[in-house]
């Protein structure tokens, strides 16, 4: 993939020790306050952290796909439909008549639903090795509206377009992570099923955070980025590029396979769309991307703020505008907050494209006065 | 080393807020000792209201709200219920569930009941959340499948039944005959479902060679389909699909030659279609429903016309009028009930609901029966056809009627 | 047999209109290699522009100044954004398309609102019938208005010096420059003309006998067939885009009635892929070569 704006390589640390310590501590208290959110905002506000969390997990997919294997890929919504379908099948209730269900544990029902999207991506890799740069992304493309027909078709499967099918609730060894059970109260706040989501989200946001950091530096993000500079020359590297592509399109799907089963688990419904536009739909493809593409291609970091952005500003502002009272009208014309967001992104992407390549993680890097120094490419292109 | 200092000064800070401990809601009971719980407060009583101001349902929709306004208009003019006024919080779901199910835990703290909850589809996905919060709803869908929840009260014919009345009126019409083949199109989901189960009754009981054909809601083209169903010889086509999908169907009726009688649900028609490209096709489209049309000729609708108009709403009025009106009425029988029974909680609601057998809606619909659970309410339709002459679009061919294959129709949770 | 053939129709008369989407696409695609992704709302554009503008001007008038306006939108965009990319590579410039098209596409589907209004002429849903086939008139004009365009096309291509000197920029750009050719003229006239064809296709595609429908979402999805369309004729031939559009409107209308309706709307991107596997260069395209 010879685009410059996947030029930007995000390679060895050259960081005095001290500021490697502040880093960390800061990752800490961030965890800190995360984890005691709950006991402050209000369920919505909550909903609206656990949707930038999925977002976090698919981005953190993406990037490594796109950024750091140089692998360009649209079809990150049908993984989605994928994971959330396969988790709904696997957890469903068996004796339902309109659809099929097989009344599995929910957590082995996760681990398999994301290593079914993990096998969809391997089945996928091979195009890889055919098509290059953009041309693999518009075959991508087609996965988008394979799942638009898997959807519309496999009704006993997805519950069909109209009314979809509802996710069996989640549980880790007994304990739901719904409004059902026992009831729990820590430091006199209800736990109730916003709260309990968002530590299961959490946990699965850092789960997917440190083994993404963790392919990055070891010889799995080696092999990808060689791939990506220049495939003969990683070839002749001894790096098996059929391997590592294949792998790249296994892990990212896997990833998105995750935030597919977040996604269904959020919206408490699996709903395969009607049209190309919807959850399921080329603009979610187009969303992740732009996730990864303002982040910075490669940048786990970058990923995050880019969920944060596409995924968590238009459920912040729609919030804000209740209590605000600016974007409250609908219907014809009206700015509503999801509108606005699109707007930003999109001006995102252009900016990126245009003038910071490397995006935000670039510009990151830039402020906090860290140079990234990688022998053989220097300067901004 | 500032930088981290601000941060963790800023943790501090946050900890040293209070945390969300202790806030509930209000509840309990009111200086006449009427209890309540959600959705009640000492002046005002909220009705929920889900529907579509932007998806393919949104005209019929936005009348249906319009009803329902004007209902509480009146009865906050006549002294509210239980010295309490009424309002409406209104949410759009565009038609899709999951924005429905997004919006639902918004709304549903805020809510006594919903008095109008539009799409099959997205009832049917809300369905488990209304149990679970016992919110009494009056949706604008008429899926038989509903039936089995005790919080849903269906207004009005089933789709099927409505089906098996129409399929009927097109046999007694010699439009149709036994042995003939016919088409369905419909939109996957409650509602499509639902429509085709009736048609698959009456081409069962009179051996009618059934082609269905199943599309989904944004799909909006449908010449190919009609194609299909010429070369299969149909004799007539049966909707259960959005106006404009009905829109392309009459047009490709027109164009292909085909020519046959085609028959619709109540929400396949709106009158928005006398302006659009397919206006001159409608001649041929038939459609069956159990609420009256906005143009009928009975006293209450002339009321309801007249309100309308002084209201000045915006919208060309359709046939959503009427039954958003009568609708919200019999929420009003069922209010009033349980003002009576001292208890306007949400059991309260449901307690009166289940209480009230009959309802009556001045005929704007049909007459309704609530006693036996699992069975609409009522299996009486009349039969319409465009009209561009009349306001609301759709004039009269038959007064309510009820076939007599509707009649024996068993309903999927009738008893 | 008169079933085959009605839905041959059907397909031919969608078919030139996807034609017409596809060669905007591949002109874009020819001098620049930048898959334009943004041509739905190019789509879009000229549409909006002539339902705003039909009441004034009629429906003639207000097509021109559809035409015309989205040829001038397209030039903009390249002018203004692509061609002050600091990155001039190809693929970098097509995710910036996609930034644009999102920006453009929500922003008349806002203005549009929840009315779907049809932008068709007088010939809307007013067949003509021969025997027991029908031919819808818009199709019918669609294809004369195809034809018409396709010809001047490749007779500008074959022999105009604009249309040489954009095939000697796809050949081979550094020497096209050498030889005194103004690449950015050349580009900027690509998008121009992209621009120009959408708005002729928005005239065809948001009316009753196209799409029964009139300017929504749904006609940007529409212009979305233009991708498999031109890569099933080989991205960088124009002759190619043609007969992709034609045999994307048959392959959409015949496997509605022989396969299933659900199937016929995805069908033709899962041939895509197929096509981009097997033969990546589509049909009529030139094999490309990478250099090590």
């Amino acid at each position: 993939m010879s685009s410059a704006v996947m030029d930007k390589p995000v390679a060895a640390v050259t960081a005095p020790k001290r500021l490697r310590w502040l880093r960390i501590l800061a990752w800490l208290v961030l965890l800190v306050v995360l984890l005691a959110l709950p006991l402050y905002l209000d369920a919505s506000w909550l909903k609206a952290g656990e949707y930038a969390m999925v977002g976090a997990v698919g981005a953190i997919g993406l990037t490594l796909l796109v950024g750091q294997a140089g692998q360009l890929s649209l079809a990150h919504a049908f993984f989605l439909l994928a994971g959330g379908t396969a988790y709904c099948v696997l957890a469903g209730p068996t004796k339902d008549e309109r659809v099929l269900g097989f009344g599995l544990d929910p957590l082995l029902s996760l681990v398999l639903a994301v290593a079914f999207t993990a096998l969809l991506g391997l089945a996928f890799a091979p195009v890889s090795g055919r098509l290059r740069g953009i041309y693999l992304g518009v075959a991508s493309l087609s996965l988008v509206f394979l799942g638009l027909y898997f959807g519309q078709s496999a009704s006993t499967l997805t519950g069909g377009t109209s009314t979809g099918r509802e996710p069996a609730a989640f549980e880790l060894f007994g304990f739901p992570f719904d409004n059902t059970g026992p009831r729990i109260e820590i430091l006199g706040v209800p736990f109730r099923q916003a709260e309990k989501s968002w530590y299961l989200f959490l946990a699965l946001t850092i789960i997917a955070l440190v083994l993404a950091w963790g392919a990055v530096k070891g010889r799995i993000g080696r092999s990808w980025r060689a791939v990506r500079d220049n495939e003969a020359s990683a070839a002749v590297m001894g790096v098996n590029v059929a391997r590592a592509k294949a792998g790249a399109f296994a892990i990212s799907s896997a990833y998105a396979g995750l935030a597919g089963v977040m996604t269904v688990l959020w919206y408490d419904i699996l709903k395969p769309d009607e049209s190309e536009y919807g959850t399921y739909g080329i603009n979610v493809s187009i969303a992740y991307l732009a996730m990864v593409i303002i982040g910075g291609l490669g940048s786990v970091g970058g990923a995050l703020v880019g969920a944060l952005i596409v995924n968590g500003l238009p459920q912040v502002l729609a919030l804000y505008s209740t209590q605000a009272g600016l974007f409250t009208q609908s219907g014809e014309g009206a700015f509503t907050p999801v509108l606005v967001s699109i707007f930003i992104y999109g001006a995102a992407i252009i900016l990126v494209v245009l003038f910071e390549p490397g995006g935000l993680a670039a510009i990151g890097r830039r402020i906090t006065g860290f140079s990234r120094k990688n022998p053989g490419k220097e300067g901004p292109r | 080393m500032r930088r981290l200092s601000l941060a963790l000064c800023a943790v501090l800070a946050v900890g040293a807020c209070s945390t969300k401990a202790g806030d509930s809601g209000s509840s309990g009971s009111d200086a006449s000792g009427v209890k309540t719980d959600v959705g009640v407060t000492s002046s005002e009583i909220v009705l929920g209201v889900m529907t579509d101001m932007s998806g393919p349902f949104k005209n019929l929709s936005i009348g249906i709200t319009h009803g329902n306004q004007l209902w509480v208009n009146d009865i906050n003019a006549a002294g509210g219920v239980c010295g309490r006024k009424l309002r409406l919080e209104v949410v759009d779901h565009g038609y899709k569930a999951d924005t429905a199910k997004t919006l639902y835990p918004q709304l549903e703290p805020k809510i006594l009941g919903m008095v109008q909850l539009v799409g099959s589809p997205i009832t049917a996905a809300l369905k488990g959340n209304i149990q679970a919060d016992k919110v009494t709803t009056t949706p604008a869908s008429w899926s038989s499948e509903l039936l089995d929840n005790p919080y849903i009260m269906v207004v009005g014919t089933t789709y099927d039944v409505e089906m098996i009345d129409g399929m009927a009126y097109l046999q007694e019409q010699g439009m149709v005959k036994d042995g003939d083949t016919v088409g369905h199109i419909y939109i996957d989901g409650e509602y499509g479902a639902n429509g085709l189960r009736g048609s698959r009754y009456y081409a069962q009981k009179h051996n009618l060679q059934l082609k269905e054909v199943k599309i989904t809601s944004t799909d909006t083209d449908l010449t190919n389909i009609v194609t299909g169903l010429r070369g299969q010889g149909v004799k007539s086509i049966m909707l259960t699909t959005t106006p404009s999908q009905t829109g392309s169907v009459m047009a490709a009726n027109k164009a292909l030659g085909l020519n046959v009688p085609v028959l619709g649900n109540n929400p396949t028609y709106d009158p928005v279609l006398l302006k659009s490209p397919a206006a001159n096709a409608l001649d041929k489209l038939y459609v069956v429903a159990s609420s009256v049309p906005y143009s009928a000729d009975i006293p209450k609708e002339q009321q309801v016309a007249a309100k309308y108009k002084a209201a000045g709403f915006p919208e060309p009025p359709n046939a959503g009028t009427p039954y958003g009106y009568a609708v919200a009425e019999v929420w009003g029988t069922v209010l009033k009930k349980a003002c009576d029974n001292k208890d306007l909680t949400r059991d309260g609601v449901l307690a009166a609901l289940q209480q009230t057998t009959s309802a009556d809606t001045g005929d704007l619909v049909a007459a309704l029966d609530f006693s036996k659970p699992g069975a609409p309410a009522t299996r009486q339709v009349y039969v319409a056809q465009a009209d561009a002459s009349v306001e609301g679009g759709v004039k009269y061919v038959k007064p309510l009627f009820e076939a007599p294959d509707a009649k024996d129709y068993q309903a999927p949770h009738q008893k | 047999m008169s079933t085959f053939l009605q839905l041959v129709v059907n397909g031919l008369g969608k078919g030139a209109v996807y034609a017409l989407l596809a060669l905007g696409f591949v002109i874009i695609f020819k001098s620049t290699e930048v898959i334009n992704f943004a041509h739905g709302s190019l789509v879009l554009f000229g549409g909006y522009i002539v339902v705003v503008t039909r009441d004034a001007l009629g429906w003639a008038g207000a097509s021109v100044l559809g035409i015309v306006t989205a040829g001038l939108l397209a030039l903009v965009i390249e002018r203004l954004l692509l061609s002050r990319s600091r990155l001039a590579d190809p693929a970098s410039l097509a995710l910036l398309t996609i930034g644009v098209d999102v920006i453009v596409t929500e922003e008349i589907v806002r203005r549009i609102g929840v009315s779907v209004p049809f932008i068709g002429e007088a010939w809307d849903a007013n067949p003509v019938r021969i025997g027991e086939i029908t031919l819808f008139r818009t199709h019918l004009v669609a294809l004369g208005v195809a034809a018409v365009l396709i010809t001047a096309f490749y007779l500008a291509f074959k022999y105009s010096n604009w249309g040489i000197a954009m095939r000697a920029q796809a050949e081979n750009r550094e020497a096209a420059a050498l030889m005194g050719i103004r690449s950015s003229r050349v580009t900027a006239t690509a998008w121009l003309v992209a621009g120009l064809l959408a708005g002729v296709a928005v005239l065809f595609i948001a009316t009753q006998d196209f799409s029964g429908s009139g300017l929504s979402r749904g006609t940007h999805s529409i212009a979305l067939a233009a991708f498999p369309a031109a890569i099933l004729g080989g991205l960088d031939s124009t002759a190619g885009a043609v007969v992709g559009g034609l045999v994307v409107g048959i392959a959409e209308a015949l496997s509605a009635q022989y396969i299933s309706f659900d199937f016929s709307k995805s069908a033709v991107f899962l041939v895509m892929l197929v096509v981009l596997v097997i033969r990546p260069s589509g049909l009529f395209g030139t094999r490309e070569s990478t250099r090590v």
